[in-house]
């Protein structure tokens, strides 16, 4: 018997409908249709994976990873998520698996280190693992600036290095990522590709990102979306090809505007 | 934040407060030629006593205020957050009245004056009339969830003034002695003699509320990042805010069952302790006790020194008076964003 994956989620799914609208429950209620922003998703993430969603606008990246994260709740969410063959608490899991939102936020006049520091509640306070965060992100020159003074870039980057900082020191870390490169300068990006590689020797990344060609130099593995399914599930050569992504995004001038994302080929394929 | 400056702010809070007190114990009305007038002298006897135990009672009481202001203001996200901004302390009074004018239409506690030994019985309904108002309230959102921080405030001034009307309107139903005495109560009057019993009552819950805060001051931080970074880094959200609820509930209820709906000494405390002690619950838990305590204290000894002719003001008139600017000023510095 082979061992559990790292990450696996079974079952993942989200649906906002009319009144919560448990399935079945709503058959009289017709105001309104419910819609599936993930239909039923099942994955299973390995050590060493780098592994970008990629889709549309609304096509359910954000859900896809709220779900991994375990952080989606109310009647419309189902499903769950092992890690290491694991059903987790949410204290347990907060050791090994750390999540950057979209929007990351803090409403209080924390300064950067501060923030990073908030990072160990689970693991316990440890100021090398801090500073390594911050250092990885290019931040430890500003660490002790208040997050308001920072640009909004900045307070992007503070939020992934308190996602590393949260699992410094886990042997099989698992890192999810929201969009993490918005509004971050391209050298920055570079700095935390390489932090996100070298991680990935011992752990997995999951992130979106809405670049494909970006999500082809950054990662190993694409998982395609669209409507809430996912339409392709490979190696970055097989899914983020012209062919794929103009299915997935429903819009040929992808096919033709190849000056967008100059190393994408057509071929690779759709699931059915 | 450093330890030397966190230091500092506590002495200054410490400070503020013991001086304060002293005022309050020495300032008083003393005989004279000319009859009673105001004096400076160092009390004794019973009038020590009685300055002493009502100088406990003003810090108790701004210390509870200071620990509700800080609960709703982390349970809320929203630095606007108090039990008077947000009508809680208006819906606790609102439960006060239901419970004396149910007394009085049903004889129950002999048509009382307030505080004739129902004290228990307002406090249940304080803290129900508090507790009403934190729900509904809490329901127009944290800032979180991308709402306007204002639009909670709105909300609760709104709530507020209904449940002003509604104890205006219970007032109809009972006497007029009885009403007067619901009147001065409804501004905001800490007891001129302070009931061992209930200083006790709402010192031990004070004490609670005080412990329940401090023992997750490393939760409550990382609840003041978004939602689902809390959640993901380990924090059970629906338990902390089921604490910080019931904390700033019944502190705000049973505050204002024993001194009336004082206003902004919730809301300031915390502020004063934040730029004192920084954003850590670790220090802001004391740090808005003190903050409270000494802000009340020092609004009672100053009430003191002001007799317009008809006795003295009830302390709600003064910190109405001092903190609303404190609050308009706050919100044009933009120290809510």
């Amino acid at each position: 018997m082979s061992a559990p994956p790292l990450l696996r989620a079974i079952a993942l799914a989200r649906r906002y409908g009319p009144a919560g609208a448990s399935v079945g429950a709503s058959v009289g209620a017709s105001v309104g249709a419910s819609v599936d922003a993930l239909v039923e998703t099942s994955l299973a993430i390995e050590v060493g994976e780098i592994v970008a969603i990629v889709g549309a606008n609304g096509s359910g990246k954000s859900t896809l990873l709220r779900a991994l994260a375990d952080v989606v709740h109310g009647p419309g969410a189902s499903g769950a998520v092992e890690l290491d063959g694991r059903r987790l608490s949410r204290a347990e899991a907060a050791r090994v698996r750390a999540f950057v939102p979209q929007r990351p936020d803090v409403a209080a006049e924390f300064t950067a280190r501060e923030v990073v520091e908030l990072g160990r509640f689970a693991r316990g306070a440890d100021d090398d693992a801090v500073a390594r965060s911050l250092a990885a992100v290019g931040l430890a020159a500003r660490a002790d600036r208040p997050m308001h003074v920072l640009s909004g870039g900045e307070r992007q980057r503070v939020a992934v290095a308190r996602a590393l900082a949260q699992i410094d020191g886990a042997s099989r870390p698992v890192l999810l990522l929201d969009e993490p490169f918005g509004g971050i300068d391209p050298a920055e990006v570079a700095r935390i590709v390489m932090t996100l590689r070298s991680f990935a020797s011992r752990g997995a990344v999951v992130l979106s990102l809405h670049d494909p060609g970006l999500a082809r130099q950054v990662a190993t593995r694409a998982i395609v979306l669209a409507g809430g399914c996912v339409v392709a599930d490979g190696p970055t050569r097989e899914t983020l090809t012209t062919t794929v992504l103009s299915a997935a995004y429903g819009h040929p001038m992808i096919e033709s505007a190849g000056w967008l994302a100059p190393d994408l080929e057509a071929g690779g394929t759709l699931r059915s | 934040m450093n330890t030397l400056s966190k230091s500092r702010g506590f002495a200054i809070l410490a400070g503020v407060l013991v001086v304060a007190g002293f005022l309050r114990i020495s300032l008083g009305p003393m005989a004279s030629e000319e009859g009673v007038r105001l004096g400076f002298s160092i009390a004794s006897g019973e009038f020590l006593q009685l300055r002493t135990m009502s100088v406990l009672s003003a810090a108790v009481v701004g210390a509870t205020l200071g620990l509700s202001g800080l609960a709703l203001q982390t349970l809320l996200r929203n630095p606007l957050a108090s039990p008077f901004v947000l009508g809680i302390s208006s819906g606790a009074g609102f439960g006060v009245a239901c419970v004396l004018v149910l007394g009085y239409l049903f004889g129950a506690s002999g048509a009382a004056s307030i505080f004739g030994g129902a004290w228990l019985t307002e406090a249940v309904g304080a803290v129900v009339g508090a507790a009403l108002a934190l729900a509904i309230v809490a329901r127009f959102g944290r800032s979180s969830d991308g709402h306007d921080p204002t639009t909670l405030v709105l909300a609760g001034v709104i709530l507020g003034s209904i449940f002003s009307a509604g104890t205006v309107l219970l007032e109809q139903l009972v006497p007029h002695g009885l009403r007067g005495d619901l009147l001065s109560w409804m501004a905001g009057r800490l007891p001129e003699i302070p009931e061992t019993r209930n200083l006790a009552t709402l010192g031990g819950a004070m004490a609670l509320g005080w412990f329940t805060l401090a023992a997750s001051a490393r939760a409550l931080d990382v609840s003041m990042l978004s939602e689902d970074e809390a959640r993901s880094s380990g924090v059970v959200l629906a338990t902390l805010r089921s604490r910080l609820f019931w904390v700033g509930g019944i502190l705000a209820g049973l505050a204002v069952a024993y001194a009336g709906p004082i206003g902004f000494v919730g809301l300031v405390g915390p502020h004063v302790a934040r730029r004192l002690l920084g954003p850590h619950h670790a220090a802001l838990v004391p740090g808005s006790a003190l903050a409270g305590a000494a802000l009340l204290v020092a609004a009672d000894a100053v009430r003191q020194l002001v007799d317009l002719g008809s006795g003295r003001l009830p302390v709600g008139v003064l910190t109405a008076l001092a903190g609303g600017p404190a609050f308009l000023w706050l919100l044009r510095r933009g120290a809510f964003r």
